[in-house]
Order: structure tokens, then sequence, then C-alpha cells
């Protein structure tokens, strides 16, 4: 029986993919290994004992010619669901992408009406979860405007999806300067009026370094939560169904629920 | 009546989205709208919430009358003249100015305006259309905008209304001219119905000249409909367009228009609000008809008391129905007729239905066509559609659908799975019922857990009367 093998990769698309290319062009046998991406504190998870570890370096070349292949061999729509996965929370993930990879490439863009297939159906599921969260992310984003009337909005999402999230407000606030800053992964999405959005890294962002509100920010935040108050029913509270609608994990960074 | 002079802008927002509350309807969705590189705003075909109210219902819109001002009585309505209450309203540039700056901030998706009516409907409508123009010419909104048409407003206001909002609605208040009648002296349901009408009308023209095809057509016309609605689909001097189209990319009405009624203030039974509810649809080609469980606000001893809570549950299990009318092909006439005219109160609509019509079932998963899989309770529109497609490649067994995510707690009474069961059991209506409702957390909130099923049956025929209070 042959070693099994390890390729330990960075928590990235890039890093998934270039893990695969390396994988696949070893002819080690899919079934001998495993691909694990680091997780996001940058430490690495347990050793197995009994395997042998490789450590993947990026590279982009890699990359291309693996997402160029899903896009030929598959389809378009699988890479955006790989995409999905790969900028998910999911741990393991890096290795049901390699799992259905495999599946892919042997069946082609037939692979996603395998729905009763286990990997399929884990790459789905992980799929409306992270759809879930940018469509929850589209409405629940508040931005407050600084004193040079910049739209700032801090978020903090289980996945990685401002690169998701940020076409939506780009198209809707074209005139606008904003930033939206994901306070868990220390990255931004920056827009300009007439220029397209970029991602860029914060690596020294505080939370309090942010707010300085313009002098009418504070009128519109309290205007905003007198509508917010009066607009529910008394007769019909029910606590539960807005927890079930709007879980708690989004309120710290809503308006309306600040204090 | 309390006037006040120089009320703050916070002062009107508290009173007025106070008023406008008892509004159902606050989806945004039914237009997809691209950005167009200036200005601001967009719009999605699915609709976004932007958050929830302490009563569990979405906040997607500035949901707010314009004035509180009204010059009509309707017993049920907070506004009504005879009420003794503070009375505000906003300016247009007010408006315009709430829905921008909330709109930056991304609170909103736009607004929903609604209005009490000042000195007349004419009146009224100028105000709201002033307001839309503004919004939409000066301040270059291109966001989502649902606007209430004032029924006995000119035809020609209502019109150009129509290409500056997405939604319009026009409530029909309650479901029979008699009760309407009676509530609501000032009204008319012909009146009411008369916009709707002009509304359809003039959408359907337009489309006609887009060359779209109108994919909301139900199937054939209800069969029940009442006087007043034949009268205003056969007068047809309502398809009179008032003007030319005016010169602006934007389209008549795109997202449709809605309604709503109250439930519970008179006493029309299930059955009766249902088939006006399909008729709306089929005639009127409504996106939505909205339901509005009746709460006493005026604490009027003319109209039934709401002391024990609004009837929420009968609310629900109306939704439900509509549901299955819209997009599971039910027929109101098979869910309800005149001698069950009210819904289970323990069942929803669909487990109901299939529980009478058990010889229909079992049905297997892998063979069945599209229109009897979404008749199984526990199997919606999304399920199918992946069984569908799931079924091509493989045949599928229990734990596959579980995995897509149908509701196997409620589906195991009426599939098979390569022509099995997944348990035998005893396939009447009994014995399924008691399976159904022995899970204690399936029961609808506000009913009380220790019943079992034979105090149910009892209850059963109770319904009557549980329900009309």
């Amino acid at each position: 029986m042959k070693v099994q093998r390890i390729y330990l990769c960075e928590n990235s698309i890039e890093g998934i993919f270039t893990a695969i290319y390396q994988a696949w062009s070893s002819r080690y046998g899919h079934a001998n290994i495993k691909i694990q991406e680091k997780n996001d504190m940058g430490l690495y998870s347990n050793f197995e004992l009994f395997s042998e570890y490789f450590m993947v370096e990026t590279d982009l070349t890699l990359v291309t010619k693996v997402s160029r292949s899903i896009k030929e061999k598959i389809s378009d729509e699988a890479y955006q669901m790989v995409y999905r996965v790969g900028i998910s929370n999911y741990k393991g993930k890096a290795d049901l992408i390699y799992r259905f990879l495999i599946f892919g490439f042997s069946v082609g863009p037939k692979i996603l009406g395998h729905l009763s297939n286990e990997i399929v159906g884990q790459i789905y599921k992980i799929n409306r979860y992270v759809s879930n969260e940018v469509h929850h992310m589209h409405g629940f984003i508040r931005f407050s405007e600084q004193e040079n009337r910049i739209l700032v909005s801090v978020i903090h999402p289980k996945n990685n999806i401002l690169a998701l999230i940020a076409p939506h407000f780009a198209d809707r606030l074209p005139e606008e300067r904003f930033i939206i800053i994901d306070g868990n992964r220390k990255i931004a999405v920056l827009h300009l009026p007439g220029k397209s959005w970029v991602l860029i890294g914060l690596p020294n962002y505080s939370e309090a370094s942010y707010y300085q509100y313009s002098s009418k920010e504070e009128e519109y935040q309290d205007l905003w939560k007198a509508f917010f108050e009066n607009i529910a029913i008394k007769e019909r509270t029910n606590f539960n169904l807005q927890r079930n609608n709007l879980p708690l994990r989004f309120r710290k960074d809503m308006t309306e629920f600040q204090s | 009546m309390i006037f006040q002079e120089d009320m703050t802008i916070q002062r009107k927002l508290e009173i007025l989205s106070d008023a406008a509350k008892y509004d159902v309807a606050c989806t945004s969705s039914g237009v997809d709208r691209k950005g167009n590189g200036s200005g601001m705003g967009n719009s999605l075909a699915c609709g976004i919430c932007h958050t929830f109210s302490a009563d569990g219902r979405c906040i997607s819109l500035l949901k707010i009358l314009f004035t509180n001002e009204c010059i009509f009585d309707c017993k049920y309505c907070i506004n009504r003249s005879s009420n003794d209450i503070v009375r505000a309203s906003f300016t247009p540039q007010e408006v315009c100015e709430l829905t921008m700056e909330f709109y930056r901030r991304n609170y909103i998706e736009g607004l929903f305006l609604s209005s009490g009516i000042l000195v007349s409907p004419n009146h009224t409508m100028e105000l709201l259309l002033q307001t839309l123009v503004l919004l939409r010419e000066k301040h270059h909104f291109n966001g989502y905008i649902h606007c209430k048409a004032i029924p006995g407003a000119d035809p020609v206001l209502i019109e150009m209304l129509g290409w500056y909002a997405d939604r319009m609605s026009v409530n029909l208040e309650l479901p029979t001219a008699d009760s309407l009648r009676e509530l609501a002296p000032h009204k008319k349901r012909k009146n009411i119905l008369k916009p709707i009408r002009q509304i359809q009308l003039r959408r359907e023209n337009e489309k006609e000249y887009l060359g779209l095809p109108n994919k909301q057509i139900l199937l054939g016309k209800s069969d029940i409909i009442d006087s007043d609605m034949k009268e205003v689909i056969s007068a047809n001097t309502s398809l009179q367009l008032y003007q030319s189209t005016p010169k602006m990319k934007r389209r008549f009405v795109p997202a449709g228009q809605s309604t709503q009624m109250i439930i519970g203030a008179t006493k029309e039974s299930d059955y009766q609000i249902m088939s006006v509810a399909e008729a709306l649809y089929k005639n009127f080609n409504l996106k939505r008809v909205f339901f509005s469980a009746f709460m006493n606000v005026n604490q009027d001893n003319r109209l039934p008391s709401t002391e024990e809570g609004p009837p929420l549950l009968r609310e629900h299990r109306l939704y439900q129905a509509d549901w299955l009318i819209r997009f599971y092909g039910f027929q109101t006439k098979e869910l309800l007729s005149e001698e069950k005219p009210y819904f289970n109160v323990l069942l929803d609509p669909k487990c109901d239905w299939a529980l009478r019509h058990l010889e229909m079932f079992p049905v297997e998963v892998n063979k069945a066509d599209y229109y009897t899989l979404l008749k199984v309770p526990g199997i919606g529109t999304n399920s199918v559609r992946k069984i569908m497609m799931a079924r091509k490649n493989a045949s599928l067994d229990f734990a596959d659908l579980k995995r897509m995510g149908v509701v196997l707690k409620r589906a195991v009474y009426f599939i098979t799975c390569k022509g099995r069961m997944m348990y035998p059991m005893r396939l009447d209506e009994d014995t399924i019922t008691r399976q159904l409702l022995s899970d204690k957390k399936q029961l609808p909130h506000g009913v009380d857990q220790s019943i079992t099923y034979k105090q149910l049956t009892l209850f059963d025929d109770f319904n009557l009367n549980f329900n009309v209070n």
C-alpha cells in the first residue's frame, strides 16, 4: 500500500487550484492523495500519521490552467460553483473540490445533474449557503457617512464574500465613494465614481479608526431608528420570527440594533 | 382633529410610518433593472429584505403615508376622519430627501408611498405624482417605488403615476361588496376595481407593444366571479390611452400590481376569500393578493373584538393556499367548497388536500410527472426541480431525497422510491393524520399543545365558530 500524500495549500482559490494541479500531475493515484487547506488563523490542523506532507506554493500559471480546464471541460456554471465553495468557510473544501473535479472531468457538463451524488450534493449545499449569505448582505449592510462624504460599512461575514457583494453596490451607487470592510479578514472593497471597484488588504485595520460621522449622519440614523420602531405592529410581536429571519450575528453591524 | 404647525421631520416620520404599518405589502420584487451608471439605484427581481421589525415582518421599503389626514370614515381604519389623532403631512421634498438618504445608506430598497385622502382623491393623487416625478427626474432615483392608486382619482393621473412607479396597488379592503358598503361607506367596490382594470389593460397593451410574452396569465378564467367584477371587465371604456407613451426609458408598472384585503373583520369564509383572490389573479392579472389579519385598532364595538390577538393563523393558512394557487396548479374549489368553507387549523392546506385524496397516492418519485410531484406534501417547487434533474442520472432513494431538501417527515406517507415505501404503514386518513400531528413541534403556534387526534375531530366541527370570531 502506498503512503498517503497530503498537499497543504493556502486557504484561497489560487492555493487550492495549485494543489489540485500538482496532485493531479504527480500521477500518484487520486485515492492516495488528500488536499488540505490551511485554516484561517494561519495555523496547521493536526498532522495525520503515516502520511507524507507536501507544502504547496501558490503558482498563478497553474491556477489559470486549472480554471481554464474547468470552464472548457465541465462548464462555466461548474466553475462558479467551485469558486463559491472556494471562498466558503467549509472545512475540507479543498479536498471536496478535488473530488468534485475528478468526477467532473470524467462526466463533463452533466455533472451538475448528478444531484444524488454525495459530493455534488455537498457542493450544491455549500453554494446555497454562500449565496444566501451574499443575498443577506445585500440587504443587511449599513453605510454610514463620514465627514468627507465617504460611505463606510463594516461587516463580519462567515464566508469570504466581499468580491461577490461589491458588484451589486457598484451598480447601485455609481456616483458614491464607498468602502466595505470585512472586519474578520481585514480586507476591503473600495469604489470611486466612474471607476471599477477594487479589493484591497487592510492589515492595520481596527474598528475605531473608521468612525468620524458627518454632521448629518446621526440625524439620519435617528430617523431610521424611529422608523424601525414605529413600523412594527405591537399586537403581532414575534421575536422568534424576527430572529429566524434576521439572525443575531448580523445585528452588531446594523444601525437599527445599535443603541 | 389636532393640527400641529412646524412639526419636525422626525415627528412626522414617527406619525406617518406608524399610520402606514397596517399596509401589508412590503415586497420589492418583480423587476430586474440594472443601474444606469449615474444617479442612484437598481432593482432585483428577487427583492431584498433590509431588516426585520419586532413583529418579524420584512422591512424592504420606506413605508409611509404621505398624509394621515383623511376625509373618509372607514370603520376599520386608524386614520378615519372621526378619530381624534395627531395629523401630519409630508411635503414632496421631505419624502424625496428621506428616500435618497435612506437608500444611500442601504437602509431600504425603495419607497412605498400610500396616503390618506386629503381634500379629494385627485388632490391627493397629484401630490403623490409630484413626489414621484421629483424623485425620478430631479434626484435621478432608479430604485424601487411602490405607490398606491387612489380609487376615484382621474384616470389620467393614475396612468401618469404608472410611468414612474414600479408597482401600483389599489386596496380592495374587504372581500365582498356588502361588507365594503357596511364598513367603508365612502368607498364603492366598482370604483376600486376600475383603476385595477385600467392598469391591467395599460400593462397588457404595453407588453404587446414591446413584444413581451405574458408569463403570469393562469390557465382559464375563473368561473367564480361576482357581478361587480363582470361589470368592470365588460365595460371596455377604461381602455382608453389617455397619454401616448411618454418619452422616457421606463416601462409601465413593470412589477405589476397588487391588492390587499382585511381578513376577519367581516363574516366571509375562507372559501369566499380565496375565490375572490383567484378571480383577481385570473381576471385582473394581479401579481399578488395580500391578506391582513384584522385588528380592532379603533376599539369599535360594531366590529369583532381582537383582544385575543389578530387571527394570524387564519392569515397564514390563506397565504399558504395563495401559494398553492399561484405556483402549484391548485384551484380554490379543490381546496375548499361550500360544504367545507374553512381551512383545517392543524394541517396546512396541501396536507389537508392530500389526506382527502389518498386514492391518488402514493406516487413513484422516479416516474411521476412535474405536476403530480408538486402535489405531494413536503415537496415544493425547488425540490421537484431537483428531483427532475437528478433522476435523469440515477434512480433516487429516500436518502437522496432528504439530501435534496424534501421534507420526508410529511412526504413519506405519499411517495414510493423504486416501488417501495420507506417503511410499511397503513394508508388511511386517521393513521396518517395521527402520525403527522404526533410531532408537537409541527403544530401551529397558538394551538393547544396537549391536543390529541380524537379531540380533533370534535374540534374540526367546531372549526366554523373558531374561525369566524
